[in-house]
């Protein structure tokens, strides 16, 4: 008897929110197990059609001879492959998806509030730092891509009818980012520092001497430029939709940051596939020919 | 007269029924009745081994198709079907570097279905690469990586490598000029990193170039070893889901 008028007197509130939560709940059986039934269905089907429709690519045997023009990787790895076009190949290759990686597993151990967790974009200002990042992220890998392409050259040339060789020769620096190095006088003393003989001198250790010259211009367009630019830009957009407000909280960076992340990874990877044609030189997609032996 | 004082018997549908799903060998293997009353609809999820992978309630939300748009049970699904087409493949492939070409070659022409099956795994193949890469999309834009999910989401970016990994590997088997070109392309971004890179790219392709100590290891991951440690991953990935409560809520 007592705990009976204990357990009525404790509890109307607790036992009318346990059957609001038992009210909002479905079983799933069947209600989850036939959506999953159907969606299987669905596409097993739409698998199986498109398997008679398209048959999968299959070329010539593999000769070790032949090297096709363009040699691309698999399509999700041109991403990195069109990287590899604008970087020293250790950045590109490994370097890069690394550090994206880990950054992408850190994502929960930097963002660790419980703000909008388990509806779609539900924090108040996620729509605007998604679209914003994305936007961002889409327009400067394109503009990074036309500069080092050299299409801002030919664009120039279309728009004041000049030949596309009447770009000022002051200017040639702006050409690409190669052009940094090759385009500007750089003195002999740093485009060619005697890194083992001076500085890094392991002979006096009892090592052998590292035969390693530092070509400073080079080590700028390569590694220093595109490591500045990956790291400044993302931050530089985080720094500037913090001063105007739009990204307040950690929740609101992460989607600005992983949204632009997203646009350049997809940008990549339709340049990379569809942009890039003999000599990976940057072409529209119908100028793009099958690759030749 | 007398028909309508005879009490009613059981209809034809009852007795099949009971025939059906009433008898001794039926209820040695499904322990509960069928499904129909709301105690057998949740003994039918929490008796089952594979349907135990579900809570056997869930939020009326969860149900909606748009909250998560199936992308991880689809990305499983995929990997399952997968399996399945690439067994059927292994029947006839032998990864060397004489066979594999006229392997698939013969694949197409000779065997009953064989187009058909290549087909499917190499369309499921991509499509799970793409699956995967939005069922990230979809768990980051609903908040579900956050407490307590945090390393759940980092055993789901293992996942998306094993999954590049799978299919990359997979790649090469074909023995094309476009496998043999993308995985030498590829396979040559490994070697550019510094001090490891060259070690690892030739542990990886067991010499200098794309040969058949490649064509073997890439063969042995891509039917065993990547998809053990796959497996092991996705129970983990799985488990972890219902021990955290099942898909994220709003707190």
């Amino acid at each position: 008897m007592v705990a009976t008028t204990q357990e009525t007197a404790a509890s109307p509130a607790v036992r009318a929110r346990a059957r609001r939560q038992r009210d909002e709940e479905l079983l799933v059986w069947p209600d989850l197990v036939f959506v999953e039934f159907i969606a299987a269905v669905v596409f097993t089907l739409s698998m199986t059609a498109l398997s008679i429709l398209i048959n999968a690519p299959l070329l010539d045997r593999a000769n070790a001879g032949v090297t096709p023009n363009p040699s691309k990787a698999p399509w999700y790895f041109l991403n990195l492959q069109e990287l590899l076009l604008h970087m020293h190949p250790a950045l590109a290759g490994v370097i890069v998806p690394t550090v994206a990686l880990i950054a992408l597993g850190a994502i929960p151990y930097f963002d660790r509030s419980h703000d909008g967790q388990g509806e779609w974009l539900s924090t108040p200002r996620a729509k605007l730092n998604l679209i914003l990042g994305a936007v961002i992220g889409t327009v400067g890998t394109l503009l990074l891509i036309v500069w080092d392409s050299s299409k801002h050259v030919v664009l120039w040339a279309r728009l004041t009818g000049n030949d596309e060789t009447d770009w000022p020769t002051k200017l040639n620096w702006l050409r690409n980012a190669r052009a940094l190095q090759d385009e500007i006088n750089w003195p002999s003393e740093i485009t060619k520092i005697p890194f083992g003989e001076k500085v890094l001198r392991t002979d006096l250790l009892g090592l052998p001497r590292i035969d390693l010259n530092l070509n400073l211009p080079a080590l700028l367009v390569e590694q220093i430029l595109p490591v500045t630019l990956m790291i400044g830009l993302p931050l530089l957009m985080s720094l500037v939709l913090h001063k105007r407000g739009i990204a307040r909280t950690k929740r609101d960076h992460m989607i600005a940051q992983f949204s632009g992340f997203i646009a350049v990874y997809v940008v990549l990877t339709i340049i990379g596939t569809a942009f890039r044609g003999q000599g990976m030189e940057l072409l529209w997609p119908q100028d793009v020919v099958p690759p030749v032996s | 007269m007398a028909s309508t004082e005879r009490p009613e018997g059981r209809s034809l549908g009852d007795r099949v029924y009971d025939m059906l799903f009433h008898n001794y060998v039926w209820q040695s293997i499904f322990r509960s009745g069928y499904p129909n009353t709301p105690r057998n609809q949740m003994l039918v999820v929490a008796t089952n081994v594979f349907l135990h992978l579900h809570p056997t309630r869930i939020h009326r939300t969860h149900v909606k198709i748009t909250h998560t748009y199936c992308l991880g049970g689809l990305s499983f699904f995929l990997f399952l079907g997968l399996t399945i087409t690439g067994v059927l493949l292994m029947f006839y492939y032998v990864p060397s570097v004489e066979r594999a070409y006229e392997d698939i070659l013969a694949l197409e022409t000779d065997v009953r279905f064989g187009i058909l099956m290549r087909n499917m795994h190499r369309w499921m193949a991509h499509g799970m690469v793409i699956m995967v890469l939005l069922h990230m999309m979809r768990v980051f834009y609903t908040g579900a990586y956050k407490p307590p999910r945090e390393f759940n989401w980092v055993v789901g970016v293992v996942l998306l490598v094993l999954t590049l990994l799978l299919s990359f590997t997979g790649y090469l088997l074909p023995w094309d000029q476009l496998a043999f070109w993308a995985i030498t392309v590829g396979t040559n971004m490994v070697g550019s990193a510094p001090i490891l890179g060259e070690p690892n790219r030739f542990a990886l392709i067991g010499g200098f170039v794309v040969g058949p100590a490649a064509l073997i290891r890439f063969y042995t991951l891509h039917v065993i070893g990547l998809p053990l440690l796959a497996a092991i991953f996705m129970a983990v990935h799985f488990w972890r889901i219902r021990r955290d409560g099942g898909l994220a809520r709003p707190l």
